[in-house]
């Protein structure tokens, strides 16, 4: 069983805000998938290699040449602020 | 569309005989969405000056000489792939105004072949979802009862072929999102093998399940499609470098002598009695048609849902991290501080569903948990895996049925989360291996649509279509239509 303490704890790595109102819910939703999850010890996964990918293919990689795929202009246009050609934040130093 | 329940190659048909314009079939298919979208809630996204400035294009191409089975035929785009210039939101808050400088080349790939897009259907956010209820834009309604769900994720894509707003729709599958709701709403879905078709473009949830395909009314359209869908992109790492075959050439090829695993586990208490009952019929169907009928057997089926649940919300956390508020997407109003911005851009953006996954995804990832959580759900995909690939030695497909149930009822309070993800009990397995597999109609339970799914070895799109093929030239069920004429809209 997880706790409301650590579900917060989870929230805040994940830049996610769980309310006073809402932790309880949350944190019986939390454990309630964790308790589906209980299942797999019942696996033997002795020796087993985890699967990362299901063709097991590994990384290509592609001839290091930079390459422009879209046009910076069509990408700044979806920016919620921005100055020129940089993206606007809250000051970070003061 | 004047003929709204068209496949594909008859619309070609129609089109090379110049019984029709693409630009006639556009006009009509707008009409017909205009009228009986506000009920269905299918398409989010209309894009009129784009459709017909693509058909007279296609009509001028075809005058000529330009021909092509999909020159000129429309289609819509699930809304999670990137199109240039239109509204492309993932059916989240968080993207509800993002409009992309590129196309997802899925959508290249079909706009190079002539097809024409309508616009972008509605989904659960972010692709989380077994019902179409988690989208920001609300629910979508299965045509075939109004007060059903279509199935998810990709539930507007197939209630829009289903209501004969466009015969073929994009999907996509992470868990089942192509075949569960062409299983609810009466029409052909194929999820291809993982790397067939490229994720470029397509918004990502789990990366390394997440697969593109076709949603129509019969295999052979999907064959068509496939073919302009498929190959090889530089652009997706992912995406397997291996040659195309022509889908549609071997449709037509006998199934006698068909080896069809059919894996007890498939046929448990999860399974509705007039679905199983179904789905049998069109087993002996096929066995009519000359395929030998194996018993099989997947033991690790009912693991596959915990194993995919890890899983999928591990990757789609890590995906989804990067909707910050800084470059795209939601941005919450007056951040005090970048944190502030961080916080609430994300916890006013995503939608319920989509947080449940990520905070989910979040702790199995983190160090205290890795181990008992996502490093044993990897290991026991290469179980299931095995499981899958040791059946395939034996036989040719297996099959089974697509969902445990019919559509089930909107808003139903009933069923709690871990009920919503049993859901994709028998759908999992394929995905969590990188197998092809299609869901076709194969009849009514109480007038709702019931699929079968047919899963093949890797890259076995060809035998698979083949298959669905040949059952549907035996049968009508891919034929059937909802009664929608009482919808005025």
């Amino acid at each position: 069983m997880t706790d409301a303490a650590t579900v917060r704890d989870v929230a805040a790595l994940a830049r996610l805000t769980i309310s006073d109102q809402d932790i309880e819910n949350a944190t019986a939703e939390f454990n309630q998938t964790l308790a589906l999850f209980d299942a797999l010890s019942t696996a033997d996964t002795t020796d087993v290699a985890p699967m990362i990918n299901p063709l097991d293919s590994a990384q290509r990689l592609r001839t290091d040449r930079i390459e422009t795929l879209v046009d910076r202009a069509g990408l700044m246009q979806n920016a919620p602020a921005s100055e020129e050609d940089y993206f606007l934040v809250p000051r970070v130093l003061d | 569309m004047a003929v709204p329940f068209e496949t594909i190659s008859s619309l070609a048909k129609q089109l090379d005989a110049g019984y029709v314009s693409a630009r006639e079939l556009v006009e009509d298919a707008i009409a017909r969405t205009e009228r009986l979208n506000p009920e269905l809630n299918a398409v989010i996204a209309l894009d009129k000056p784009g459709a017909i400035a693509a058909a007279e294009k296609a009509d001028k191409a075809r005058a000529t000489g330009a021909t092509s089975p999909l020159l000129g035929v429309p289609m819509l785009h699930k809304d999670i792939f990137c199109t240039h210039g239109v509204q492309t939101s993932c059916a989240s808050r968080m993207l509800a105004d993002f409009v992309p400088p590129y196309d997802a080349t899925v959508v290249k790939k079909l706009n190079d072949a002539g097809m024409v897009s309508l616009g972008k259907c509605n989904m659960d956010e972010f692709a989380m979802g077994s019902s179409n209820e988690t989208s920001f834009f609300g629910a979508v309604k299965n045509p075939w009862d109004l007060n059903r769900v279509p199935g998810g994720s990709s539930g507007g894509s197939a209630a829009a072929v289903a209501a004969g707003l466009t015969p073929m729709a994009t999907g996509t599958d992470t868990g089942g999102s192509i075949r569960q709701p062409a299983a609810f709403c009466g029409i052909t879905g194929l999820k291809p093998t993982y790397g067939r078709v490229s994720r470029y473009g397509m918004i990502a949830f789990a990366s390394s399940m997440d697969q593109a395909g076709p949603m129509a009314r019969t295999a052979e359209d999907c064959a068509l499609v496939l073919n302009a869908m498929a190959g090889h992109d530089p652009l997706d790492s992912t995406s397997a470098d291996m040659s195309v075959p022509d889908y549609s050439a071997g449709l037509e090829q006998s199934i006698e002598g068909l080896r069809v695993g059919i894996p007890k586990e498939f046929f448990s208490s999860h399974l509705n009695d007039g679905v199983a009952a179904t789905v049998s019929a069109a087993i002996k169907e096929l066995e009519a048609a000359g395929a030998v009928i194996v018993d099989v057997s997947l033991p690790s089926t009912d693991l596959g849902v915990s194993t995919y649940y890890v899983i999928a919300p591990a990757e789609a956390s890590a995906n989804l991290s990067r909707y910050d508020g800084v470059r795209y997407g939601y941005r919450c109003d007056s951040p005090s501080d970048l944190q502030d911005l961080y916080l609430r851009s994300r916890t006013e953006g995503f939608g319920e569903e989509v947080k449940r996954r990520i905070l989910i995804g979040t702790f199995t990832l983190s160090a205290a948990s890795y181990d008992q959580y996502f490093m044993k759900a990897q290991q026991v995909r290469r179980l299931i895996a095995e499981e899958y690939q040791s059946v395939l030695k034996d036989v040719d497909v297996i099959a089974g049925p697509s969902a445990p149930s019919t559509a089930f009822v909107l808003n139903d309070g009933s069923k709690s989360i871990t009920d919503m993800y049993m859901e994709d009990v028998f759908t999992i397995g394929a995905n969590l291996a990188g197998l092809p597999a299609i869901s076709v109609p194969v009849g009514l339970v109480d007038g709702l649509p019931v699929g079968m799914q047919l899963i093949g070895s890797r890259f076995g799109e060809a035998q698979l279509l083949n298959i669905a093929h040949q059952f549907q030239i035996r049968t009508d069920w891919h034929s059937l239509t909802p009664d929608l004429e009482g919808l005025t809209g």
